[in-house]
C-alpha cells in the first residue's frame, strides 16, 4: 500500500490541477481522451514493470512497439486481413522477447546491452519494413489499398480504441478498459499464483530463488516473451489510433515512459518489487501531465521542463514517504 | 505551475515538522494518516489556486506547427503580433516530436475539447491526417498553414504555390550550374504536401518536363554512384533525402557529401528551413564549402549570412511572419462572424540572393527578388516590431 501511496498522491494532485486549469478539462470527453491515452502506456508499461520486478530492463521496448506499429500496416498493405495481421505481430513480439530472452539467460549476456541492441536493431527493421512506403504508415493508406479491410480495421479501431467506426470520434477509452483487464490477468499471474512468487523470488535474489528450486531462466524468459508481446499489442493499439507513423519515430521513447512509469508505481529497478495496480496508476501520470500543459497553454519551450521537473517532484515526494514509512515501520 | 510547486513544497514541509508520532499509539496508523493528510491538503491548495494560464475570457486561437524550429519562431512571431492586435489569447506550440502526426492530433484534439475559436495546423501527413481533420473541422474552424489537407473542409490555406516555389529552386540550380552537374536534395518530409510538390517543382525544372520521373543511371564519373538523370543534373540516389528532424540533417547532409566529395559541378539543394545550415555545417568541417554550390529554401539566419558571405547562391523564401500573422488575423476574424479575412490566393514566395534582382512575373505570379541584406533587414524589424 505505501508503494502507491506517494503515485496516487501524485495523481490526485495532477487530475486536481488539470480541472482546475480549464473548466472543459474535467468534461468526459476530455478525461476519456487522457484515459485512452494511459491505457496504451499502460499496455506497455505492464510488460516493462514485469521484467523490472525479475531483475531486468527492456531497452528494446518503444523500438518494439515502433517495429511491430510498422509490420501490422506492411502486413495489411500486403494484402493479410487484419484479424490476421493482429496475432501475427503479436507473435512477432514474442519472438523478440524470447530472443532477448535467451540472449541474456543462455549466453549470458547484460539485459542492458543485449536490450539496448534491440532498440537499434528494431529501430532499423521498422525503417526497412517501411521504405517501400516511404517511411510511413496509416490506416488510411492500408485502406486504399485494400478497401475490402475498410471495415475490419475500422471495427478493430472501435473494439481496441473506441473510436467511430465512421468519423473516429472517441467514444470511450477503450486501451483503458483493455489496459486494466490485462492488469487484471498480469496481477493474478503475479500476486496470486506461484507464478508470480518466483518472479519476485528471481528479483530479491537469483541464487537464492535458484537454490529453492525455481527455473530462474525459464522465468526470465518467459517474462520478456510477455513484455515483448505487450510492446507489440501497444504497437498495433498505436497504429489504430495515429493517423500515420513514421518508422524512425514510432514509439520512439517508449521505453523511458514504461520504465518511468513502472517505477513511479512502485517497481524498484532493484527487482523484487511492485504491484500491479502500481503499474497501472503509474502509467496513469504522464499523460494527464501532457493533457495539462496542453490545456494550461504551456509554451513549448518549458513543456519539457514542466514535465520533467513535475516527474522529479513526483518521485521524491514519493520516496521521502517510503522512507518515513520504513523507518517508523 | 510555479505556483503549484510552492504549495507542494510547503506542505512537503510542513510534514517534516511535525513532531515524530509516539511509537506508543501505533505509529504506523499515525503515519497512514499524515500521507493521507499530505494528499488531502496538497489536493485542497491546488484546487483553490487560480490556474496560471490566461482566464480573460477572450477569444482563443491556437496554432500548431509540424516540428520545432527556427522557421517556426519566426511564424510565432508573427502570430503573437495578430493576437496583440485582435485582442485574443493565443496558444502558439512547436511540436516537439518533429512530425509526428499522432503527436500533432493528440494537441489538436485537447483544444478542441479545450473549447478554442480557431486553429490552425501545419499538416505533416495530408493523406492519414484527412479523416481526424475533417472531423475537428466540424467542431471547430480549423485552417491550414504551410502544408496543406485540401479534403477536410479547412477554411483556407496559408502559403505559397509549393510547386512553384521549387521551380524556383529548380531555376537558382541551373543559374548555379548552367551546364549540368550532380546535385542532392534534402528534406524534412517526402510525403508532406509541400515537401512533395517542392520536391517535384525543383525536378520539373531541371528536366525540362513536366512531372518528371527522372531516367535511372550511374554517376558518368563515380559508376559506384546511383541516381536518376533530370535533364543536364545527376540526381544522387534519384530521391530527395529524408531526414525526419532537425536534429538529423546534418548526418544525412553529412553522409552525401562524403559519397560525392571530389566530383565536379556539385550543387547541395535544401528544401526545408534548417537544411542549408545543415549542408554548409558539414561541407565546411570536410572542407568542401567552397567546391559545392549551396541552394536553400526558407529563411534561416545563417541561410541568409551565408548568402551574404558568398556561400549560398540564394533561397526561396516562404513568409513565416506572414504565415503565423494571417493565420491568427483570419481566425480572430472568424470567430466574431468575419470571413472577409480568410486568403484565397496563394502568398508570393521571394527568391533572396546577394545583389537582389527586379520583380518578374513567372507563371502568373509576381515574383521578388530581394537583396539579402535588405530582406534580413525588414525581417528583423518585423521581429523587433512584436516585442517581447
Amino acid at each position: 500500500m505505501t508503494r502507491i501511496l506517494g503515485v496516487l498522491g501524485l495523481l490526485v494532485v495532477l487530475y486536481t490541477a488539470l480541472i482546475a486549469s480549464d473548466p472543459n478539462a474535467g468534461k468526459p470527453d476530455n478525461l476519456i481522451s487522457v484515459a485512452n491515452l494511459q491505457g496504451r502506456y499502460g499496455v506497455v508499461t505492464l510488460g516493462a514493470a514485469l521484467v523490472i520486478i525479475v531483475g531486468g530492463i527492456d531497452l528494446s521496448l518503444g523500438a518494439v512497439v515502433g517495429c511491430a506499429a510498422v509490420l501490422f500496416g506492411i502486413l495489411m498493405n500486403d494484402g493479410v486481413h487484419p484479424y490476421a495481421a493482429v496475432p501475427l505481430v503479436i507473435l512477432f513480439g514474442a519472438l523478440v522477447g524470447f530472443t532477448n530472452g535467451l540472449l541474456i539467460t543462455r549466453l549470458k549476456v547484460q539485459p542492458f546491452l543485449v536490450t539496448l541492441c534491440g532498440m537499434f536493431i528494431f529501430r532499423g527493421v521498422a525503417q526497412l519494413l517501411a521504405q517501400p512506403m516511404r517511411g510511413t504508415v496509416g490506416m488510411t493508406s492500408v485502406i486504399e489499398a485494400h478497401r475490402e479491410f475498410n471495415d475490419p480495421l475500422r471495427t478493430l479501431r472501435y473494439l481496441l480504441i473506441g473510436k467511430a467506426p465512421t468519423d473516429g470520434e472517441l467514444l470511450f477509452p477503450a486501451q483503458f478498459i483493455l489496459l486494466i483487464i490485462l492488469a487484471g490477468v498480469v496481477g493474478f499471474f503475479l500476486h496470486r499464483t506461484a507464478y508470480g512468487r518466483y518472479w519476485y523470488a528471481i528479483g530479491h535474489s537469483e541464487l537464492a530463488a535458484k537454490y529453492a528450486g525455481v527455473n530462474v531462466n525459464r522465468q526470465r524468459v518467459s517474462v520478456y516473451v510477455v513484455c515483448s508481446a505487450l510492446g507489440s499489442l501497444g504497437g498495433i493499439l498505436l497504429f489504430l489510433d495515429a493517423p500515420s507513423l513514421q518508422s524512425n519515430n514510432a514509439g520512439y521513447t517508449w521505453e523511458l515512459y514504461a520504465i518511468l512509469g513502472a517505477v513511479l508505481g512502485g517497481c524498484s529497478l532493484r527487482g523484487g518489487e511492485g504491484t500491479a495496480v502500481g503499474m497501472v496508476l503509474g502509467a496513469m501520470v504522464l499523460p494527464v501531465l501532457e493533457n495539462l500543459v496542453n490545456f494550461r497553454g504551456d509554451k513549448s519551450d518549458v513543456i519539457p521542463v514542466v514535465i520533467g521537473l513535475t516527474l522529479l517532484f513526483g518521485a521524491i515526494v514519493d520516496e521521502l514517504i517510503r522512507q518515513r514509512s520504513r523507518v517508523h515501520r | 505551475m510555479a505556483c503549484q510547486f510552492a504549495a507542494a513544497g510547503y506542505f512537503v514541509n510542513n510534514l517534516y515538522e511535525l513532531p515524530d508520532p509516539s511509537p506508543i499509539i501505533a505509529g504506523d496508523a499515525v503515519f497512514r494518516l499524515l500521507r493521507l493528510f499530505v494528499v488531502v491538503a496538497l489536493t485542497a491548495v491546488l484546487a483553490s489556486l487560480p490556474a496560471c494560464s490566461n482566464k480573460s475570457g477572450k477569444i482563443k486561437i491556437a496554432v500548431v506547427t509540424n516540428c520545432t524550429a527556427e522557421f517556426w519562431s519566426i511564424a510565432e512571431a508573427g502570430a503573437t503580433k495578430a493576437a496583440k492586435e485582435a485582442d485574443v489569447d493565443l496558444q502558439f506550440r512547436q511540436l516537439e516530436k518533429d512530425f509526428d502526426a499522432a503527436a500533432q492530433m493528440q494537441i489538436v484534439d485537447s483544444w478542441v475539447k479545450q473549447g478554442v475559436n480557431g486553429i490552425a495546423v501545419s499538416v505533416i501527413d495530408p493523406k492519414n491526417q484527412t479523416e481526424d481533420l475533417t472531423r475537428i473541422a466540424k467542431k471547430v474552424p480549423l485552417i491550414t498553414m504551410d502544408n496543406d489537407a485540401d479534403q477536410t473542409g479547412r477554411l483556407c490555406y496559408i502559403g505559397i504555390n509549393n510547386y512553384e516555389a521549387g521551380k524556383a529552386v529548380g531555376r537558382l540550380v541551373k543559374k548555379a550550374l548552367p551546364k549540368g552537374g550532380t546535385v542532392a536534395i534534402f528534406i524534412g518530409d517526402t510525403k508532406s504536401a509541400n515537401g512533395t510538390a517542392r520536391t517535384q517543382g525543383v525536378l520539373d525544372e531541371l528536366a525540362g518536363q513536366k512531372d518528371a520521373t527522372g531516367t535511372p543511371a550511374n554517376h558518368p564519373v563515380n559508376p559506384k554512384l546511383a541516381g536518376k538523370q533530370f535533364g543536364q543534373y545527376f540526381l544522387v540516389d534519384g530521391e530527395a533525402k529524408q531526414d525526419g528532424s532537425p536534429t538529423n540533417a546534418s548526418p544525412v547532409a553529412g553522409a552525401v557529401l562524403g559519397r560525392v566529395q571530389g566530383l565536379p559541378d556539385l550543387c547541395m539543394i535544401g528544401l526545408y528551413a534548417y537544411n542549408p545550415p545543415a549542408i554548409m555545417s558539414e561541407a565546411r568541417s570536410r572542407g568542401m564549402l567552397k567546391d559545392i554550390k549551396v541552394v536553400g529554401f526558407d529563411e534561416n539566419w545563417l541561410t541568409l549570412k551565408g548568402i551574404a558571405d558568398g556561400e549560398v547562391i540564394g533561397t526561396v523564401v516562404q513568409d513565416p511572419f506572414m504565415y503565423g500573422y494571417k493565420s491568427v488575423e483570419a481566425l480572430a476574424a472568424k470567430a466574431r462572424g468575419d470571413d472577409s479575412k480568410l486568403v484565397k490566393d496563394p502568398i508570393p514566395y521571394r527568391v533572396v540572393t546577394k545583389d537582389g534582382g527586379p520583380d518578374e512575373t513567372i507563371n502568373g505570379l509576381l515574383v521578388k527578388f530581394p537583396k539579402v541584406a535588405d530582406f534580413e533587414a525588414k525581417l528583423r524589424d518585423d521581429l523587433k516590431s512584436v516585442g517581447k
